[in-house]
């Protein structure tokens, strides 16, 4: 890094070599103490039982009672990323090419998506897609619906919804970033030769803009994997997901063995995610690529 | 002819049923704070008025309609959030400095830790500090939930924080130290202002995360500590009029902060937003 290198050769020595681990004191001490201490602890919580020994009793009860739900975790996560991603760079490559006013239009709205927290989307979701909402009702004044069998949205398809709602503009605002940078010329000479707007996408855009959409890809799946408040405001059967078992063991059991290890299991699905996106981004701030 | 007709046509269904899975739920909600009497197979409310609207904010108390005044929740949210953001920037801003100017031999694992509550599920953190809380007698005050309010903002203010300071070039400061100038001043007279933005930013972003926090306040706060987010959260149980009434009250922080850092936000800032 440039600035760290000149900084370096100043800094060597004396007393003020001491000033920027005084300056990361405070917010490392806190860090350590309320995340990274619980973090061990729920690891360490997930086997034991009763407080003392060391067994794997909290995982195979997870697993007995709640292996319908993470496997439907693992569904949700993978359908819901690889859905956002795909609509997420439709979205952002759309945007990119045309110049119209429709596209400008729909960015700027979608901007909106990212900045809402997922407890107003989770309510957005519960008045449009409840057995008489909006949405069915809206389908059985064309006649697709019949009301007294309305359509069931408060399982998969409405957490579906629900997270691409937000995760598709959140995605395509971090593609759209590094599409802005792709020089014209490069579409103009691709367009030159022939080139139709899906040779375009498909072997220009696409190809050029991997990196970012593998890191936004990682940041939805991590995403949806640890969300709370969409599944426990939506989800009204079973199967649900993780995170809302880890709640209810906790708020009506008082059982942490077994929550902490529903826990674990969350961090082992986020954990190949987690490990590409730290790799690379630690890398990226310190090598600068 | 004919096939630029069908062209158009499917364009116009596709762009016309995406508007309305993008505008039907907030349309939904808007309506649904208006609806007195609202009852299928009815495509829109039978009856509108702003009574929902006129008791959340306190201007009418009305038996007949069961909705509370929001001003305790929004007091509450205002307190956090204002005591979160100040401590969380104190905190952030130093470690900042330190990240972006830096040369720090264990810097990866200081990076690492800063970065990792951002891709692991914070839920777990939240149920195990719940015991300790309690022992610390925390659990559902006021302080016990701005601590876990700075702990969820604090990772982002580092790291917008650290992209505002990168983004000012080092030959200022370093041509300020030339002539003499001590760090404090080349920090404070030079630093601080032109990376000015990217903190607004941060402390905007700050400001508005503790306002929507969700998940740390459900497991640390309630039943005790009632901020809008978790009034909200009650409220869609049994009430859609107040639950709607209360998603548009606290989507007001989430587009005053897009219209307000619309020129200066930039992507890097981004991780997940409102979880």
């Amino acid at each position: 890094m440039r600035s760290g290198q000149s900084e370096g050769k100043k800094e060597r020595g004396g007393a003020s070599a001491l000033l920027p681990f005084l300056l990361l004191l405070p917010a490392v001490t806190f860090v350590l103490f309320l995340y990274l201490y619980p973090l061990v602890a729920s690891i360490i919580r997930s086997f034991t039982v009763s407080g003392e020994s060391y067994s794997l009793a909290n995982y195979s009860k997870a697993w007995a009672l709640y292996k319908r739900d993470i496997i439907f975790t693992i569904e949700v996560a993978i359908l819901g990323t690889l859905l956002s991603t795909v609509l997420g760079i439709a979205l952002a490559c759309y945007v990119r090419l045309s110049r119209s006013f429709v596209a400008r239009f729909v960015n700027s709205v979608s901007r909106l998506a990212i900045f809402l927290p997922y407890v107003i989307v989770g309510q957005m979701m519960r008045s449009f897609l409840a057995p008489h909402g909006f949405l069915n009702v809206m389908l059985a004044n064309i006649g697709i619906v019949d009301l007294n069998s309305p359509i069931q949205f408060f399982n998969i398809k409405g957490l579906l919804l629900g997270f691409l709602w937000k995760e598709v503009p959140f995605i395509s605002f971090l593609l759209l970033s590094a599409l802005q940078v792709i020089n014209d010329c490069y579409l103009e000479a691709a367009r030159s030769v022939g080139a139709k707007t899906r040779h375009v996408v498909m072997h220009i855009l696409i190809p050029m803009i991997k990196p970012a959409i593998m890191i936004a890809g990682v940041l939805t799946f991590c995403t949806i994997v640890s969300t709370f408040t969409l599944p426990y405001m939506l989800v009204t059967e079973s199967p649900t997901m993780v995170t809302v078992d880890i709640a209810h063991r906790v708020t009506y059991f008082r059982d942490y063995g077994v929550a902490n290890a529903l826990g674990v299991v969350l961090y082992l699905l986020a954990t190949p995610m987690a490990v590409y996106y730290l790799r690379r981004t630690v890398r990226e701030a310190i090598y600068g690529y | 002819m004919g096939i630029k007709w069908h062209k158009f046509a499917l364009k116009t269904v596709v762009l016309g049923l995406i508007a309305f899975l993008v505008f039907g739920p907030l349309s939904s909600v808007i309506l649904w704070s208006i609806a007195i009497k609202w009852y299928w197979p009815h495509v829109w409310p039978q009856e509108i008025g702003l009574a929902y609207w006129k008791q959340a904010l306190g201007l009418q108390r009305d038996w007949a309609i069961a909705a509370v005044s929001i001003w305790e929740a929004f007091r509450n949210s205002m307190i956090i959030a204002f005591i979160a953001t100040c401590t969380t920037m104190g905190l952030a801003i130093p470690a900042a400095y330190a990240l972006a100017r830096f040369k720090l031999p264990i810097k990866p694992l200081f990076l690492l830790l800063f970065l990792m509550p951002k891709v692991f599920p914070q839920q777990p953190i939240f149920v195990n500090l719940l015991p300790s809380f309690t022992r610390w007698g925390l659990a559902g005050t006021l302080p016990g939930v701005i601590i876990i309010h700075i702990l969820v903002c604090l990772l982002f203010g580092i790291w917008i924080t650290t992209s505002a300071f990168k983004a000012i070039p080092e030959s200022l400061e370093e041509a300020a130290w030339s002539v003499g100038a001590t760090k404090w001043q080349t920090f404070w007279h030079i630093l601080m202002p032109l990376a000015a933005p990217g903190l607004l930013v941060s402390t905007i972003f700050v400001f508005v995360t503790s306002l929507t926090e969700f998940t740390g306040t459900f497991f640390i706060g309630l039943p005790f500590i009632t901020t809008l987010p978790m009034l909200l959260y009650s409220a869609s149980g049994y009430n859609m009029q107040f639950a709607s009434v209360l998603a548009l009250v606290l989507l007001v922080p989430s587009l005053l902060f897009m219209v307000l850092t619309e020129r200066i936000f930039r992507p890097e800032y981004l991780g997940a937003v409102g979880r």
